[in-house]
């Protein structure tokens, strides 16, 4: 039998008058590679930040099953291993830098850190470039950095959100490597993204969210078989046939700021235009 | 137990990547240690030499005189101008009438003109005007040089129409005189008197630095970090919003008090190179319990001001709309800090030492003198420490908002 890892139970978030997310229910067991596939706005992020513990669910709860039982994921990061789509580094500090004040604050030794980052540097290929500073670093050298920097403190789950955005063929493919193999080593693994094929060249489970609802979840062929299709496009299609939400969020705007904005912005396009709002 | 080496992990962090910026160095080394030895040193040193260069000025006068003023030659030769003789004008309202020499002073044919003639009424007056150009440098010196020479002129005629009285000049302009050396009869200490000259310079740097000093790295290490998409990674490690905020004060604080402390510096070495062992400019002679207060009450005062700053920068999502919201914040601290240079501390009123930043600057100002008033003490420690936790208690709630892990990115 599988072993629950994470479960979400009738979550629901709300950001001021949209509802990011509704009642989902998931549950993420050990082991499992699960791609959330979703168009933009459709509550990817809204869902991986849920499970990181950086927002607190408006309805519902995400727990984590740890050894001592259900807790709260915000109190249990130390198991989690995060590399957000900016990446997150520093770039006055180094590769290694980087990757040891992250497990500095997850309590890791920096010899043990030592001694995770070359295991998995010498994987990705990314030894020489520890000792350099990140400002110089391509797309694809962020991305490597701040996937040791998610791993070295060996977290129980890694989530990742568009990890091969803006990456280039080689180092896409290297990263989707990578994660295939955590799958194989027993690694539990939560790969956002919003291309489909990606997806199911990487997952053993797809959930597919639109508009704040999971519209599916399961493996690339139970899905085939739920929407009666013959490939995972046109799932993805009949499963999001209704048009994705508008999901412009300002409500961290003061009122004085917003009426100023709108003040101080034209509405009327130029001509041959159509009115703004 | 690794709640403290998180939150020193944070703080070390935030260390190095500042001061991984070479403009870090000029912004918190170099200007606060130059500052003062400039203003005190370099700036009387410029001033010497542009007195210099005035007076060797060739400069051109007209001398506009009626009558025999073969006594005051002596004095406007020794001005080291050239010197033109005239009669006095006719039609003139009264000697400063400036209208006929407008063209020639403008035009630089000459510099000033000196007007002198004897009072119609009393012969024994003399009555005179130098008409000159205020903008204009040469003529203000030209009139500088004429007025010391008929100021010594003056000097001489009184003189002489005392002597020529029976009375002796000496005596009769200076009847009353001190007796000895007006400094030895101070009998406030060295270290006292070097106290009181400090006390208003340091609070006013301490206060202004401080917040000064502050701002930039509070905006980088938090509306920065926004705007990179730095926040979001950090905000993910298993660690407190507040132990964030306490890592981050400690960065900021501590390049703040590095700042404060090497302008005081400045300060010290700037009096150490003018006064040369001068009584007045020297160390200040202030008790233990003045000094450990000392320490308090700009701990007290930077914890508020260094979260108050973290909790303005971070709720902004990019370092230009920080720097538009923190910039005039310095002003609230320097406006109030100019003002508390000014109140007298004899017999002030309990109420100033409960104004925020006007407390602290007073409770220094009395610090410095030596001075510790218990019922002063008490009110300024009391209102500052509910400020700081005030403010430390606004930054936590800043802190913990979910919109943070939000970037413009």
């Amino acid at each position: 039998m599988s072993e629950i890892l994470l479960t979400i139970s009738d979550v629901s978030k709300q950001f001021s008058h949209i509802e990011a997310l509704k009642s989902v229910n998931l549950t993420l067991n050990r082991g499992e590679i699960v791609g959330l596939v979703g168009g933009n706005g459709a509550g990817k992020t809204t869902l991986l930040r849920l499970m990181c513990g950086l927002y607190h669910p408006t309805d519902g709860q995400v727990l984590f099953h740890g050894d001592s039982g259900p807790s709260p994921v915000a109190e249990m990061r130390r198991f989690l291993g995060v590399v957000p789509e900016s990446t997150g580094l520093y770039y006055r500090l180094t590769a290694w830098e980087n990757i040891r004040y992250h497990s500095r604050l997850h309590g890791i030794s920096d010899e043990e850190c030592w001694k995770n980052t070359l295991e998995i540097a010498r994987d990705l290929d990314f030894v020489d470039s520890l000792g350099r500073p990140t400002r110089g670093f391509s797309k694809g050298m962020r991305q490597k950095a701040a996937l040791i920097r998610a791993l070295a403190h060996k977290p129980e789950i890694l989530l990742l959100d568009e990890p091969t955005s803006g990456l280039d063929v080689t180092s896409a493919r290297m990263v989707r490597a990578l994660v295939k193999q955590m799958g194989q080593a027993g690694g539990t693994v939560i790969y956002s993204t919003h291309k489909l094929a990606e997806a199911e060249q990487v997952c053993d489970r797809i959930i597919i969210i639109h508009n704040g609802e999971v519209r599916a979840d399961g493996s690339p062929g139970e899905l085939l078989e739920l929407t009666q299709t013959t490939s995972l496009e046109d799932a993805y299609v009949k499963l999001t046939l209704d048009a994705a939400r508008e999901t412009e969020k300002d409500d961290d705007e003061g009122k004085i700021a917003r009426l100023w904005r709108r003040m101080m912005t034209p509405r009327k396009l130029p001509e041959g235009g159509e009115e703004d709002e | 137990m690794s709640r403290i080496r998180q939150i020193r992990a944070i703080a070390f962090k935030e260390l190095i990547d500042y001061i991984r910026d070479w403009r870090t160095l000029l912004a918190i080394v170099l200007v606060p240690l130059l500052l003062f030895p400039i203003l005190f040193v370099a700036l009387p040193l410029l001033l010497q030499a542009e007195y210099v260069e005035r007076q060797e000025f060739d400069l051109q006068v007209v001398i506009q005189t009626n009558d025999d003023v073969e006594s005051l030659k002596p004095f406007l030769f020794d001005t080291d101008m050239e010197l033109n003789w005239e009669v006095v004008p006719e039609g003139l309202a009264n000697l400063s009438d400036s209208a006929l020499e407008d063209e020639r002073i403008g035009s630089g044919q000459a510099h000033s003109v000196l007007r002198l003639q004897k009072n119609i009424e009393n012969g024994t007056i003399w009555n005179y005007a130098i008409i000159y150009d205020s903008t204009d440098e040469r003529s203000n010196e030209a009139k500088r040089r004429l007025l010391e020479a008929v100021f010594s002129w003056e000097g001489e005629q009184v003189n002489t129409t005392l002597v020529q009285a029976g009375l002796d000049p000496e005596s009769t302009l200076d009847p009353v005189r001190w007796d000895g050396d007006s400094q030895v009869a101070d009998v406030a200490t060295t270290g006292q008197q070097a106290g009181f000259a400090l006390s208003l310079f340091i609070p006013l740097i301490v206060a202004t630095w401080t917040a000064t000093a502050a701002m930039q790295p509070a905006i980088d290490m938090t509306a920065g970090e926004r705007e990179r998409g730095t926040l979001e990674a950090l905000l993910c490690a298993p660690i407190t919003r507040m132990e964030l905020l306490v890592g981050k004060w400690i960065a900021v604080a501590t390049i703040a008090a590095v700042g404060v402390l090497i302008q005081v510096i400045g300060l010290f070495l700037a009096i150490a190179m003018i006064a040369g062992g001068s009584s007045v400019l020297g160390m200040p002679s202030i008790g233990a319990a003045a000094l450990i207060l000392m320490f308090a009450s700009i701990l007290l005062f930077a914890v508020m001001i260094v979260a108050f700053q973290l909790a303005l920068a971070v709720r902004s999502h990019s370092v230009k709309e920080a720097g538009t919201v923190l910039g005039p914040i310095i002003l609230l601290i320097i406006i109030p800090a100019l003002f508390a240079q000014l109140i007298n501390l004899e017999g002030i009123e309990y109420w100033w030492f409960i104004i925020p930043v006007v407390n602290i600057l007073i409770a220094l100002r009395e610090l410095l003198t030596d001075t510790v008033v218990v019922e002063h003490v008490l009110l300024w420690a009391g209102s500052s420490l509910l400020y700081a936790l005030l403010a430390a208690w606004y930054a936590s709630k800043q802190f913990n908002r979910e919109d943070l892990v939000e970037s413009i990115n």
